[in-house]
């Protein structure tokens, strides 16, 4: 039974950083949603603050709310939780610097591969006795 | 005593696998070929010796013997039975004992089937399973040994990861999974003896690798869609694919096998793609090598990763050695790979595949890049960057509605050359499928691009691949005068291969509709609500009748229960729950989930009130969800009609 008090104890602290609902507003909640996917939970796998059902998400997600309520902008958001947590909590790099490779690999790729195909195709039809 | 047993049988195994190693290639530079049987025997052996060591484990675990190190780590004597068999792989020692036991199981059967055939073919892959199975012997007593002595002996433990014993799925994922990815060391093993024995210009062992790959990548597959059911109805986010590295882990090889059962088609047809075949058979391998150091060595954190270790460093001189073996081995072969048909015409099922092997593979290097990058980033630049669900969704949607209308076209173009008039009767009519859904998607208020493209070209797909059947079932009703059905049970039964394939296609093309609806049409709504209040999404209203709290021997639990409303009459009750495991810091979600053709209604408890006063509930309307895993069940019923042996092959 001590068990079980500790367990709704626990639980106790998650619903004090519940989001409180307050009557929706949807322009509000969806604007939360589309930036609160943008950030890294930090205490989970790859999830985003929008995803995780976890404690910490929950308040950041209340925190995200909050600013845009004020009037910040989603960058102005972005930027806050950036220089809380650093870039880590972008689930998606900025596609600058460094970072540019990652988005540039795969496209080049495709295009060195769909290039490799036209030449081989071609190579592959010609009649048999016509010069390489 | 069970412990020692199980340590030696290991110790015993690795010099009978090394005899193995040793007398094949020596039985076939001497031409002793009399030797072949002991190392076919070493195989065996091998086989019987890692499973005293496995039953001994589990022996270990049933038992509670805590003198065993694996046991003290995982085991615990409140977890029920099940989660205690199963915590066999619940963690890092474990499931390398596991994939040994599997890797030594895939060795003996590929023995135990082919072991009459001639040539040195069947020897220099036995050969080369067990020296894989060293590799796995090696981590066994280094650095991953389950086999540890713990003085003094604990009377419990601390029982398996609690994200592993909160489900049934993770007795049916992980195996499936192990299944699949060991899987593909076969045809690895048959690929380096074919080029060992050079034997890679016959093709005949591109028949025996086929098959191997096709009951690998079903299996594959299949423990695919089976992660992702457990991520749904475990993790508590509603959804079932967070681009996390295991997952990413499980699908790079996935990817690669695809490519290879389809250009496999063009060798067997025309003779060509002998080196990119050998090359994604060498890369399934390698990638499911890497993936397992990826997810053991703990160095991308993730769900699954359990360690920090000195692992790695094996894994990663494994992954060198084999890299380095292959490649000496192509360049020996260079000679015999080459290439020696040609294409009819550009517009043809070959140039198709050509396509859908570039595609598969820049879906799987995208794949790659994203999850290797920020270890790169941190090694090379020294900071921390994050690659996720963002990012991949905007790569990989692009490679999927292309490959998603490859699919389509594929079926639909013959082999060798089609003229105008073929083309145009082929590629036009599933036109209307594409129409339909594209319709259907507008009407239900999709406006992504990327969403409507993939409707568009799902519908496509459905429709050329459903045409295929209606093709071949016409032409025998009015050539034979069959039924319907006995049409259609004699046309699949008369080519496997081809409509085993289809099937697979449509199984991947229900996947892709579930995937696709889901992300684009879910509603969820949150709100805190008290006993008797009401929280409605979508025309689904949803009462909280009450909360209630249950001890049970290896956790506490916490649940709501939830009436389902239509009007004031009640359809029914849901009830999401929170796990709280001794062991673990935060609780363990278990979201309800209930369940219709059209999607899923899916309720998580998110927090409460201590006082059972109120309770923080989030539902969410996930449409066509189901399909996924039924589609996921398509797919492998396909890839079994392809699998069965053909008595009489016609090439319709």
């Amino acid at each position: 039974m001590t068990r079980l008090l500790a367990a709704f104890a626990f639980a106790a602290l998650g619903a004090l950083g519940a989001v409180q609902q307050s009557p929706a507003d949807s322009v509000l909640e969806a604007r939360t949603a589309e930036v609160a996917a943008q950030l890294r939970c930090p205490v989970c796998q790859g999830l985003s603050i929008q995803d995780s059902p976890s404690e910490l998400s929950q308040q950041m997600r209340s925190v995200v709310k909050d600013q845009l309520r004020a009037g910040k902008s989603p960058d102005e958001v972005k930027a806050y939780f950036i220089s809380k947590y650093g870039e880590w909590i972008l689930l998606e790099p900025k596609p600058k610097g460094f970072n540019v490779l990652v988005y540039l690999m795969p496209v080049l790729l495709v295009v060195i591969g769909l290039g490799w195909i036209v030449v081989a195709v071609r190579k592959w039809t010609r009649p048999p006795d016509s010069p390489a | 005593m069970t412990r020692l047993l199980a340590h030696d049988a290991i110790l015993v195994s690795m010099a009978v696998v090394l005899f193995g190693i040793v007398a094949v290639p020596v039985a076939m530079r001497t031409g002793r070929r009399g030797l072949l049987p002991y190392a076919f025997a070493a195989v065996y052996t091998n086989f019987f010796l890692v499973s005293v060591a496995a039953v001994a484990m589990v022996y270990a675990l049933v038992t509670h013997d805590f003198s065993v190190s694996y046991v003290a780590q995982v085991g615990g004597r409140a977890t029920p039975l099940l989660f205690t068999v199963i915590s066999l792989w619940g963690a890092l020692e474990g499931s390398i004992l596991f994939w040994a036991w599997v890797l030594s199981m895939y060795a003996a059967a590929v023995v135990w089937i082919n072991s009459r055939r001639p040539g040195n073919l069947v020897p220099y892959a036995a050969a080369t399973l067990l020296f894989v199975s060293f590799f796995f012997a090696i981590l066994l007593v280094g650095p991953a040994d389950p086999f540890g002595a713990v003085s003094p002996v604990p009377s419990d433990g601390p029982g398996p990861n609690p994200l592993l014993q909160n489900h049934i799925l993770m007795a049916i994922h992980p195996p499936l999974l192990y299944l699949g990815y060991v899987g593909m060391s076969v045809p690895f093993a048959f690929a380096v003896g074919a080029m060992l024995s050079g034997e890679v210009e016959t093709d005949d062992w591109m028949r025996i690798t086929r098959r191997w790959t096709l009951s690998a990548w079903a299996l594959l597959s299949a423990a695919i869609i089976a992660g992702m059911w457990w991520s749904y109805e475990v993790l508590g986010w509603g959804g079932y694919w967070a681009w996390d590295p295991v997952e990413n882990a499980s699908f790079l090889p996935w990817l690669t096998a695809t490519a290879f059962l389809h250009s496999a088609m063009v060798q067997e047809r025309r003779g060509m793609l002998r080196l990119w075949n050998l090359n994604l058979v060498v890369g399934t391998f390698l990638l499911t090598i890497l993936g397992t150091f990826l997810t053991r060595s703990g160095i991308v954190s993730s769900v699954h990763a359990f360690t920090t270790g000195t692992i790695g460093y094996y894994f990663l001189a494994f992954i060198a050695i084999v890299m380095l073996a292959s490649l000496a081995l192509v360049a020996g072969n260079s000679e015999r790979l080459r290439s020696t048909g040609r294409f009819d015409s550009a517009a043809s099922r070959e140039t198709v595949f050509l396509l859908n092997n570039l595609f598969l593979t820049a879906f799987m290097f995208t794949v790659l890049t994203g999850t290797l990058f920020p270890l790169v980033a941190e090694a090379i630049k020294g900071v921390k960057v994050s690659v996720g669900e963002p990012f991949f969704n905007r790569m990989s949607l692009p490679i999927v509605v292309t490959l998603l209308f490859l699919m389509g076209v594929g079926p639909a173009l013959p082999w060798k050359a089609a003229s105008k008039a073929e083309l145009k009767a082929k590629l036009v009519p599933p036109a209307a499928g594409a129409g339909l859904m594209l319709v259907i998607a507008l009407v239900a208020g999709a406006r992504n691009v990327y969403a409507l493209l993939a409707f568009a070209f799902a519908g496509y797909a459905a429709f050329a691949n459903l045409r295929e059947y209606w093709i071949g079932m016409r032409a025998r009703r009015i050539a034979h005068g069959e039924g319907w059905g006995t049409a259609l049970v004699r046309l699949v039964g008369g080519n496997r291969h081809r409509y085993g394939g289809y099937t697979a296609h449509l199984g991947v093309i229900l996947v892709a509709f579930g995937i696709a609806a889901s992300s684009t049409f879910r509603t969820e709504y949150e709100a805190t609500i008290k006993p008797g209040e009401t929280i409605s999404l979508s025309g689904h209203t949803l009462r909280l009748k009450a909360m209630w709290g249950r001890e049970e021997p290896q956790r506490s639990v916490v649940g709501a229960t939830l009436e389902v409303m239509n009007g004031s009459m009640v359809k029914g009750t849901m009830e999401p729950r929170m796990n709280f495991y001794p062991m673990s810091q935060s609780p363990v979600p278990t979201p309800a989930v209930r369940s219709r053709f059209l999607g899923d209604l899916y309720v998580n408890l998110q927090a409460f009130r201590p006082d059972g006063s109120n309770a923080t509930i989030r539902v969410i309307y996930e449409p066509l969800v189901p399909w996924i895993w039924f589609g996921g069940g398509v797919v492998v019923f396909g890839a079994l009609i392809a699998i069965f042996p053909t008595g009489r092959r016609t090439d319709a």
